[in-house]
């Protein structure tokens, strides 16, 4: 079943166009991998979805309805939840703070003590340190901490931008495997990445980007590593 | 036992100037532009309250409250007929700023022409005072200070307990973020103006109790309200109630020494020295502008 599709998707950012139509299109449970190089649109795809960006032309389509012209705020009610490029927490504010405001839409206060609870035992680190400023954070786990704000809302649909990003190795493969875990439980995921191989090993599906525009995309079971390269890198 | 009358003095000018710097650290915080309008404001807030109290014989305190309530809507309607529009034209922050400037004359123009230019007042008996240890301080003056400290403390209980304070900080790091999280940054945006407002009418309606009430008693506290916060550090609360006691107690220390006509010149002086030396104040937070990548 398709939970999100975008149809010949265009954005630009003032006269600079970035996005030449692009065609995604997602089912329930799929881990789908963004891949391509620095600069090609990948995160513009995502804010685009998100709303943070106007569309020009094409449409996004969640849930059989139609999003392009509502608001972030709006959207992320709808079951759309992001983790930006960068992490993004905010720095002057507690773990715990954070992770309240990923549930601020969440009007019912044993709710969110509830989720919050399911936040920590899936993230104990973050426990450790839920009455510490997010600036004290190392990398890895701020990294963890936009994971987990974004989790807390439980979405039909996660978008991830660049979660590897100046991580240590180790780091990484932690951050990867709990994407994985999370896609395990149910929950449909977006995952842009320039760590090809990283995003090749957990994702189900691909799409390269490259100048705004989906290049290749196919089933994993299809991707031919080999062929992968030569289209990445030409 | 003149330095501790001085200080005390300049406590009592630094507890007026603490709310205003906390009104301009709001809207700075959560809009990234230093708007002057909190200094029409304070005078709205006295020349309101002035009116409904003296002039159409209200309860005071009635009065007061609705002095307030008018400050609130004019605060708000500044936001949406001034500022929103030029924002949603992506209108620089300099732009911004020369609006509020605008925006500033044009109210203080106004209640020069409702209410005239003769300096006015509320008309309370003139207090003694009382004397402890040598230092001299009316029961007003004592009111006001202790009513500048518990607007702090809520304030910052307001910040840091409540659901509205706590995404009112999170717009301040990240607004782009805070709306993918389901949070209405406009809505917030008038928020901040509903409580910014607030504590400039609340600092004018003391001031105006204190001494007179003047149309043009607002520049000077533009000039103190903004160096308060500068020298605290804009973005904590805790730094503007500091940074508005430093300046009081600087300001009334100097011009012992000084002739009185340099006294704003005293907190230009510091203005310009922190801008230079060390801009993001004596507490100064980190602050992001916007995401990136
Ligand atoms: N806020 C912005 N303003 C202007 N141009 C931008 C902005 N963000 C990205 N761009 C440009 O848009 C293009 C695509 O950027 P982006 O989507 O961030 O690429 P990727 O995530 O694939 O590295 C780049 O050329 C980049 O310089
Ligand atoms: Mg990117």
């Amino acid at each position: 079943m398709t939970i999100l599709q975008t149809k010949n998707l265009e954005a630009s950012y003032g006269k600079l166009k970035v996005l030449n139509g692009i065609d995604i299109e997602v089912f329930q449970g799929d881990l789908i991998a963004i891949i391509g190089p620095n600069g090609s649109g990948k995160s513009t795809t995502l804010k685009t979805i998100l709303g943070l960006l106007k569309s020009e032309n094409g449409e996004i389509i969640f849930e059989e309805k139609k999003i392009n012209k509502k608001n972030p705020y709006e959207i992320v009610k709808l079951g759309i939840s992001y983790v930006p490029q960068g992490r993004m927490v905010f720095q002057n504010m507690t773990v715990e703070e954070n992770l309240e405001i990923g549930g601020f839409i969440l009007n019912d206060k044993k709710l969110l003590e509830e989720r919050m609870k399911e936040i920590y035992s899936l993230f104990p680190t973050l426990h450790d340190k839920k009455y510490q400023k997010a600036s004290f954070l190392s990398g890895g786990q701020q990294q963890m901490l936009s994971i987990a704000r974004a989790l807390i809302l439980k979405p039909k649909i996660l978008l991830l931008d660049e979660p590897s990003l100046g991580l240590a190795p180790n780091m990484m493969n932690e951050i990867f495997k709990i994407i994985k875990e999370i896609n395990e439980n149910g929950t449909t995921i977006i995952l842009v990445e320039q760590n090809a191989q990283m995003a090749l090993e957990i994702a189900n599906k691909v799409c390269v980007l490259q100048a705004g525009k989906i290049v290749f995309k196919d089933i994993k079971e299809k991707i031919n590593l080999e062929k992968l390269k030569k289209i990445y890198f030409e | 036992m003149l330095l501790p009358q001085l200080i005390v003095n300049g406590i009592i000018a630094g507890a007026i100037y603490a709310l205003v710097a906390a009104s301009f650290s709001l809207i700075f915080n959560i809009l990234k532009f230093m708007d002057l309008s909190p200094g029409a404001l304070f005078v709205i807030g006295a020349f309101a309250t002035y009116a409904f109290n003296i002039l159409f014989g209200m309860n005071f305190f009635i009065s007061l409250l609705l002095g307030l309530i008018v400050v609130a809507i004019c605060g708000v309607l500044i936001n949406l007929i001034v500022y929103t529009p030029l924002r949603k034209r992506k209108a620089d922050n300099f732009s911004l700023l020369l609006a509020s400037f605008g925006v500033f004359l044009f109210l203080t123009g106004m209640i020069l022409l409702i209410f005239g230019a003769e300096v006015k007042s509320f008309g309370f008996p003139i207090e003694k005072g009382y004397e402890i240890l040598g230092i001299v301080i009316t029961k007003l003056q004592i009111i006001l200070i202790i009513v500048s400290l518990i607007l702090f403390v809520a304030l910052q209980l307001f910040m840091t307990k409540t659901k509205i304070g706590k995404a009112l900080r999170a717009i301040s790091d990240n607004p782009r973020i805070a709306s993918t999280l389901g949070i209405n940054t406009e809505k917030f945006t008038n928020i901040t103006f509903i409580i910014s407002s607030l504590l400039a009418g609340i600092a004018g309606i003391l001031i105006s109790l204190e001494q007179n009430l003047d149309h043009a008693m607002g520049f000077s506290v533009i000039l103190k309200g903004i160096t308060a916060s500068v020298v605290g550090g804009i973005g904590s609360v805790p730094a503007a109630l500091i940074g508005g006691f430093l300046i009081g107690i600087v300001e009334n220390i100097g011009i012992w020494f000084l002739p009185s006509g340099f006294k704003d010149a005293i907190a230009f002086v510091i203005l310009i020295i922190f801008l230079l030396i060390r801009p993001k104040g004596l507490f100064g937070v980190k602050t992001r502008e916007e995401v990136s990548g």
